[in-house]
């Protein structure tokens, strides 16, 4: 029965005019943000969970700063010296810890040079704590030993920084020579995967970087509760910290996987919040302008709702058809926002998966995401509807024929 | 015979803030299962007024209505076009055909709002309309009939719920005198093979002849001979 109702709306939305359409634009841009932003946020998400998932967890990761912002600490170059190093060391429930320096450098693979990023890891203690803990594998080759100036490099130097590299090939890093030993497997974003590791004591001497670590990893004894060693490191770094107070002593961060979840979550709880905040002004925009334009067309078809009631159309038949009218409005709208929504996050994720590779991207296109879209716009066209259906409703029979 | 409509004393008075307008002054009068009743009078007099009342589509201020012995004057107003869709049959002046709407779905609108079978109700449709003589014109829109056609579609459209009666307002009166006698002599024949009763408004004294009952109103109020 109601698909009767459904064809009577379609067929009066066919004979709008095309002002009255552009009112929709509202629905259609907050669909599209929710869809395209949302999409991309979660997929930003996941891929950082995926990394996050590589870490075990029985690891924590320390750095200077207080945590607000790493981004900023890290550019900054403040830096874990040594002195705190041996303070992380000290607290209970530490097995390892792995400082992991890094820098921009000239490499030289024969006739070319590039800039690339080179780390420095320990590979006694640290690589067994990569390998497990981390998800660090071979693809070809092997890892590199300590004392024979072997590096290991990630799964897109041969491919993207030194096309034709081969395991056993030297490389030339600031003026010493290196021998490739082998390839990393993929550690899931492109700039990890564009490192050169080297042993850390080949590391500070080719560098001349004596102590100091951006970033520092600590691998916990099996079981031991990774809340309680956090604070043990913390209460470490603090008194090491006051023993020189004639330098300005910065602060630090000890983060578990934890933590590291619960601040993207935040972070990108915030994004999409602001996301729905915008969104919901422009849908209720929208949805003003639905209203409008169906109070528009109950004025308009005045006489038609008069010549319904008088062959038996009850309130709620006519409350139907106005309402299936303005909820397909506001579909179509959704609808439009889902295509465009979807354009721009498939868009943005071949942007970097190829054009532009800084790091994997992979939109989070969730089918309920597109059905809340379609059927929330559904529901805001509805809801406009409802007033103005309610007015065409509520006139007269003989008044509503006799309207001009 | 039984009288499927009765109006008892019906006034209709619109408040009009400083006068009010007095437009049916204390109408009495019936009529009788298969009657065809012409409803007289000059422009003004009440006629349409008079047969809004008849029909459902209005209620008396004052007075009472009986169709089929049912006071209609107390319904509600769902209840009301619950009546208007069973028993009556409207045939307007203007046609009032929904323009974008094809001739056979107009006859088939009223069904909508009966639950009744949608196929069904189509093929009863182009009986109807092939009855009227329109059986080439069924997807045709109301913009691409003649005014003779589009009174075709209208007849056709009241008489798809199989009503009791049949109402016309000045069925005649957008259309030229020779499709105005065929309009006549449609609603002629629905009434004598069908028994159906009928009720036109007009002011063509020419049409007294189709009737057996007159009613003449002048100023809200009836004219006895
Ligand atoms: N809703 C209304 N509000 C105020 N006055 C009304 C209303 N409806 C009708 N009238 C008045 O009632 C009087 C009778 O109207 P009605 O339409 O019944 O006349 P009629 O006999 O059908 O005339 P015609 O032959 O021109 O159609 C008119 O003077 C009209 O102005
Ligand atoms: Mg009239």
């Amino acid at each position: 029965m109601n698909t009767e109702y459904f064809k009577i709306a379609l067929r009066n939305l066919k004979s709008r005019s095309m002002r009255s359409w552009l009112t929709v634009l509202g629905i259609v841009i907050g669909i599209f943000l929710v869809v395209s932003l949302l999409s991309l946020s979660e997929g930003l998400k996941d891929s950082v969970m995926r990394e996050l998932k590589m870490m075990g967890g029985d690891i924590l990761i320390v750095y200077p700063g207080d945590g607000s912002d790493i981004v900023t600490t890290m550019m900054g170059g403040v830096e874990l010296k040594d002195k705190e190093i041996e303070a992380i060391k000290r607290a209970e429930g530490v097995d390892i810890v792995l400082e992991m320096p890094f820098t921009g450098s000239v490499v030289r693979h024969f006739q070319e040079t590039k800039m690339a990023l080179i780390y420095g890891i320990d590979l006694d203690d640290g690589l067994p704590l990569l390998r497990d803990n981390m998800g660090w594998e071979m693809t070809s080759g092997e890892f590199p030993r300590p004392g024979r100036r072997e590096v290991m490099v990630g799964n897109l130097v041969p491919k993207d920084l030194f096309p034709e590299m081969m395991v056993g090939d030297s490389i030339n890093i600031q003026g010493k020579e290196f021998t490739v030993s082998g390839v990393l497997r993929s550690l899931g974003n492109k700039q990890d995967d564009l490192v050169i590791a080297l042993d850390l004591d080949d590391f500070r001497s080719t560098t001349g970087k004596r102590e100091g670590t951006p970033v520092a990893m600590v691998q916990l004894y099996e079981g031991y509760d990774a809340e309680i060693a956090a604070e043990n490191i913390e209460r470490e770094l603090e008194q090491s910290m006051t023993r020189r107070r004639d330098e300005d002593s910065p602060s630090f961060s000890v983060m578990t996987s934890e933590t590291v979840t619960n601040m993207v979550d935040s972070i990108m709880g915030t994004v999409q919040l602001a996301v729905i905040a915008f969104a919901s002004i422009a849908i209720l925009v929208g949805g003003i302008g639905i209203m409008n334009t169906m109070y528009t067309s109950v004025k308009e078809r005045t006489k038609e709702i008069g010549i319904l009631k008088a062959v038996g159309a009850k309130r709620s038949d006519i409350t139907k058809i106005f309402l299936f009218e303005a909820g397909i409005i506001g579909i179509i709208g959704g609808i439009g926002g889902v295509v465009l929504g979807l354009l721009l996050a498939i868009s943005v994720e071949i942007y970097f998966s190829q054009i532009h590779p800084v790091f994997y991207l992979e939109a989070h296109i969730s089918i309920w995401l597109i059905l809340f879209g379609l059927g929330f716009s559904f529901a805001v066209g509805c809801l406009s509807g409802f007033f103005p259906a309610r007015q065409g409703a509520k006139m007269k029979p003989v008044d509503a024929l006799r309207y001009e | 015979m039984e009288n499927v409509l009765e109006l008892k004393d019906v006034w209709k008075i619109y408040d009009l803030g400083k006068i009010k307008l007095e437009v049916l002054r204390g109408v009495s009068f019936y009529i009788k299962k298969g009657d065809f009743v012409v409803v007289l009078g000059p422009s003004g007099s009440g006629k349409s007024t008079l047969l809004n009342m008849m029909s459902c589509l209005d209620v008396p201020t004052k007075g009472q209505v009986f169709l089929d012995g049912k006071d209609v004057s107390v319904f509600s107003e769902d209840k009301l076009a619950i009546v208007r869709g069973e028993k009556i049959g409207f045939v307007f002046q203007q046609f009032n055909l929904l323009p974008h709407l094809t001739a056979i779905q107009n006859v088939v609108l009223p069904t909508l709002f009966r639950g009744t079978s949608f196929q069904e109700k189509t093929e009863r449709a182009k009986e109807i309309l092939s009855s009227v003589g329109l059986s080439s014109r069924l997807n045709h829109k109301p913009s691409e009939l003649s005014g003779g056609e589009k009174q075709r579609v209208a007849i056709s459209r009241a008489l798809i719920n199989n009503p009791e009666i049949i109402v016309a307002d000045e069925p005649t009166g957008n259309v030229d005198s020779k499709t105005g006698a065929h309009i006549m002599e449609l609603l002629e024949n629905l009434n004598k093979k069908e028994g159906r009763t009928v009720v036109v408004v007009t002011h063509d004294a020419e049409l007294e002849k189709f009737s057996n009952k007159i009613i003449r109103i002048r100023d809200g109020n009836l004219i006895k001979k």
